[in-house]
């Protein structure tokens, strides 16, 4: 009896491996189609960030797709058709992944959502481009999320087009300095063991902010899954410094400022990560969190921002500072391939990958939804962006820096 | 292709992982650590190439014969302790290696730009394959090279007398130790030979991901290192390959059709494995049926 | 470093610890009837709280009340847990259990994931405001509570387990499986019955998790569950007085490193201590006759 369950159960095993290798995307003759691959985390603790990137791709690929596509090579139009995988944001899965996207008719793969995804996956992708002797993979990776510093250099075949952190925090110190003359002191909190959260206070927060004239205290530690932050508080509340850096992400940021609260200890000023400025921490602690200043890249102010915002809801995700740069690279890609004039007639994927690469390693200046992207050497951005704040339980314009 | 031998390697992996906790488990202990000598391979060998400009082979062999050591070194202590004891035992010694890295800094300066482990950020540009123009097929070949090589030794093991007197230790340490069997020898033994195989499983790991930090190396690791062999079943190597497969080819990669459904199967399907096959996925009454179905006229 | 700060920081420890001990009893109460470990107990001890911040959502509830609901939410989910996977699994195969137990900590772990899209969410906190201060030195008021939420609930648990005829049998069980049964106690009851408890208590321990960071995560799913073990372990195997020791000092050791080789290194000297402890003293500190197996 068990043993016809075994074999049961192998057939659906079989059935499931069946389907999901053997069959490749069936195209509607008719019409012309641009295959682009989408992937992030869609499990796991930061499922978020995956959800609001296939809402924004999704919303973005129905805009363009609405006012006709994208004009090829031979001036006919084809439309743009998206396939977004789930990289459970671990790194051989985005390998795996990758490899996938590599292996499809897809020119280009938009992702990842984690840095640690991204760093093993750009070590895969070919380091100098027509270097015969580099195996890597050929496949221009654009990336909206995963933000550590100095990511895309590792490969010409990658860009980004993530905030600048190094250049938001700095700024954003000088114009509190401006601000807030009064103020001297930083002290620093930060989550050890998260690559992105160290980096940000170590080589960003941390040497910015000397250099717009401020002290640094000293910094308190913990990790992603603290849950206890007594004894790191209580050394924040010795410092007694004048403005207090938070370099965590939403958990662990949440946890910190209730035993902040409770140990009463009120800096004139708190700042926060790029990446806490989202829903999230409002969900967890929107009353503790009140006043918390974090640079953004994006917020729904110019009426294109509205409208990528408006589209991302249409397909159950929100635009925030990460996904609102799907919106963004959907854009610019549309620009590329138009100029650059890909064929998109199956033969020619390796070709049009090459075409969209170089199209992008080119671009010195973008169209982004808060104004200009300017784009360096390396691959990566230089957004504009703005200082938003925690206002009761919402995100709301501090300054606009370009102004 | 390209695809499928990318999954050949990161299944060939997985099954050095899993073989190494086998090997061990033949002896009737559960261990954790396991993920902890993986990530010993993984951090020496990438010096080795990285820093010391090795070649893999070498590197290879180097690392994994420290993370021998170690293991055999923690199977010292460990024999005095069994059962749920060795399990947070060994949980402990595999979290205080990942500690280790996490804690770890070393760089040099290579061409302009600092390379080497650096502590809570990881170790990257490990490029040793793609740099000397490996493609993903001859990758995956050399892997399971060495993943055939190790099966057979292990198969051979398991057939000869020194596959006897480890299962001995398994079923009973009384009776076994009362037939002369040393179980010191024995339950070191199989700490450092496992210990050996997570090492090169380790050291292919870092190769192929190119970048390695210290929270790839957790307890979710050390625990996938014995859910291979339980689920395959722990009477031959083929079992915990059977059980990679099911696990890194159909869970993960075969159910991406099912989209948000995948992950939720993913621990179900597991439960329902044991539920049916509690003593492993290639157990007696699998090998009869597999069998029967290429003899059926000999046994009627 | 002075000594306010050592005293303080060994007190912050030994008041969370009591978390600790909360679950480590779960661990140690089934290990003891059972002879099994049950590693998806931390899942269904976050997912009890889980499961009460869901009805707080439509129906307004005082905290009290919350946690209680996280209880019996964790209790019911224990008892799904036995039946998945410890019911119709042979006792002669206690590492299918094991492995059938980790793949229910995933589904349970991605069950909460895909209801939350993994987003922090706030739980609910009783003296939460109230921090009392000597000087320099200071105690939270929520863990003082927790703290004694936690030893109310193991005396109640304790009481349970010596006076009762539930307990009775669930001790005979424990003690001779087989002789039990022949004086009419049924084993599946009876095992059935130790994982709501456990689950009851997981679910409170949960919740008081909750309530002391504030906020809900699925990340604390796997932490809880390896300092739950570690509770049990060092407490030796089926003893609750010693579970709750050692979830003290668990707790206390922890924020002593903390305090004094900084967040890095806190848990590699947690982890060697550890080590270390169980080479030397492998039945715990209540370490029992050495020749039980």
């Amino acid at each position: 009896m068990l043993d016809s369950k075994l074999v049961r159960l192998g057939a659906v095993a079989a059935l499931a491996v069946a389907a999901s290798f053997g069959v490749q995307s069936e195209v509607s003759s008719a019409e012309k189609t641009v295959q682009i691959a989408g992937f992030g985390a869609k499990s796991g603790v930061v499922r978020s960030f995956g959800i609001n990137t296939e809402a924004v791709l999704n919303g973005a690929i129905e805009a363009i797709n609405a006012g006709g596509g994208v004009k090829l090579g031979d001036g006919s139009m084809a439309m743009l058709e998206l396939s977004f995988y789930d990289d459970r944001c671990n790194a051989e899965e985005g390998i795996s992944v990758l490899r996938r996207i590599a292996g499809s008719d897809a020119v280009v793969a938009i992702g990842p959502t984690c840095s640690n995804v991204a760093e093993p996956l750009f070590g895969i992708l070919q380091k100098t481009v027509d270097d015969e002797g580099d195996s890597g993979l050929q496949i221009p990776v654009f990336t909206d999320t995963a933000i550590k510093g100095g990511l895309a250099k590792i490969s010409q075949w990658a860009f980004r087009n993530v905030p600048n952190e190094n250049q938001m925090y700095k700024s954003l110190f000088q114009w509190i300095s401006s601000e807030h003359p009064d103020l001297k002191t930083v002290y620093g909190g930060v989550e050890e063991d998260f690559a992105h959260s160290r980096f940000t206070w170590h080589k960003v927060m941390k040497e910015r902010s000397p250099e717009a004239g401020y002290e640094v205290l000293g910094e308190s530690k913990w990790l992603l899954n603290d849950t206890n932050f007594t004894t790191q508080v209580r050394q924040m509340k010795k410092a007694k410094a004048d403005i207090v850096a938070i370099s965590a992400h939403p958990f662990t940021t949440c946890g910190v400022l209730k035993e902040m609260k409770r140990q009463r200890v009120k800096p004139s000023l708190l700042v926060g990560l790029t990446s806490s400025s989202s829903m999230e921490t409002l969900q967890g602690c929107s009353e503790q969190a009140e006043g918390i200043i974090i640079p953004t890249s994006f917020a729904p102010v110019t009426p294109a921002a509205k409208a990528a915002a408006d589209a991302a809801a249409k397909f159950d995700g929100s635009a925030d500072l990460h996904s609102a740069a799907a919106w963004e690279i959907v854009m610019i890609l549309k620009e590329v391939m138009e100029a650059q004039g890909i064929t998109a007639d199956g033969d020619s994927v390796d070709a049009d990958r090459r075409k969209i690469r170089d199209g992008l390693a080119n671009l010195k200046e973008t169209d982004g939804l808060l104004g200009k992207i300017q784009r360096t050497d390396e691959g990566e951005a230089v957004k504009p962006y703005l200082y938003v704040h925690a206002q009761a339980g919402e995100w709301a314009i501090l300054h606009d820096p370009s102004q | 292709m390209d695809f499928f031998f990318g999954l050949l390697q990161i299944i060939g992996v997985h099954t050095l992982l899993g073989l190494s906790a086998y090997v061990v488990l033949q002896t009737g202990q559960v261990t954790l650590a396991q993920a902890g000598f993986f990530s010993i391979g993984a951090y020496v060998s990438a010096m080795l190439t990285v820093l010391a400009g090795w070649h893999i082979i070498p590197a290879l062999l180097v690392s994994a014969t420290l993370a021998g050591i170690v293991a055999g070194i923690v199977g010292f202590p460990a024999l005095r302790i069994k059962g749920l004891m060795l399990v947070v035992a060994t949980i402990a010694f595999g979290e205080f290696i990942r500690l280790f890295w996490f804690n770890f800094d070393y760089q040099i300066e290579k061409q302009g730009i600092s390379v080497g482990p650096q502590g809570g950020e990881g170790f990257k540009q490990i490029r040793f394959f793609p740099e000397n123009g490996w493609s993903t097929l001859d990758v995956a070949i050399f892997i399971w090279v060495i993943v055939a090589l190790v099966m057979l030794a292990l198969w051979w093991t398991d057939r000869s007398r020194a596959g006897a007197v480890l299962r001995a230790v398994g079923e009973d340490e009384l009776a076994a130790q009362s037939v002369g069997i040393n179980l010191t020898a024995v339950k070191v033994g199989a700490f450092a030979a496992g210990g050996f195989i997570a090492g090169i499983g380790g050291a292919i790991y870092a190769h192929y991901t190119t970048h390695i930090e210290h929270l790839n190396f957790g307890v979710m690791l050390a625990t996938f290192a014995i859910a291979y062999p339980i689920l395959g079943g722990l009477r031959n190597v083929f079992g915990t390959l059977v059980a990679v497969i099911f696990i890194q080819g159909i869970l993960v990669e075969g159910l991406r059709f099912m989209g948000d459904w995948r992950n939720l199967l993913f621990g179900a399907l597991i439960v329902l494995a044991m539920n049916i096959q509690p003593r492993g996925l290639i157990d007696e009454r699998s090998v009869k049926l597999v069998r029967g179905l290429f003899t059926r006229d000999r046994r009627n | 470093m002075d000594w306010l700060d050592f005293f303080q920081s060994i007190t912050d420890g030994l008041l969370f610890g009591s978390i600790y001990a909360l679950i480590g009893i779960g661990f140690t109460l089934i290990f003891g009837v059972m002879h099994k470990i049950n590693l998806a107990y931390g899942a269904a001890s976050i997912a009890g709280a889980y499961v009460s911040i869901a009805v707080a959502a439509y129906v307004p509830l005082p905290a009290l009340v919350t946690f209680l609901i996280a209880a019996i939410g964790s209790g019911a989910i224990a008892f799904l847990i036995y039946l998945a996977n410890f019911r119709f699994i042979p006792l002669a195969s206690p590492l299918a259990t094991l492995m059938a137990t980790v793949g229910m900590l995933i589904l349970i772990d991605e069950i909460v994931v895909h209801a939350t899209d993994g987003m922090p969410q706030p739980y609910p906190a009783l003296f939460a405001d109230i921090y009392i201060e000597w000087g320099d030195f200071g105690l939270r008021g929520d863990l003082i509570f927790i703290f004694v939420l936690s030893l109310i609930a193991m005396v109640v648990l304790m009481f349970m387990l010596y006076r009762t005829r539930l307990g009775i049998a669930t001790r005979a069980v424990a003690q001779q499986p087989v002789a039990a049964q022949l004086a009419g106690i049924s084993l599946d009851r009876t095992n059935a019955l130790t994982f709501v408890i456990t689950g009851l208590l997981g679910g409170l321990a949960g919740a008081m998790i909750g309530a002391s960071v504030g906020v809900l995560s699925p990340l604390l799913v796997v932490p809880i569950t390896v300092k739950g073990l570690i509770v049990c372990v060092i407490g030796g195997l089926g003893s609750i007085p010693g579970a709750i020791i050692a979830g003290l000092a668990v707790g206390a050791f922890e924020n002593f490193f903390l305090a004094f080789r900084g967040v890095t290194e806190r848990d590699m000297y947690v982890m060697l201590l550890l080590f270390v402890f169980l080479v030397f003293r492998p039945g715990g500190i209540f370490s029992r006759s050495v020749a039980r197996d």
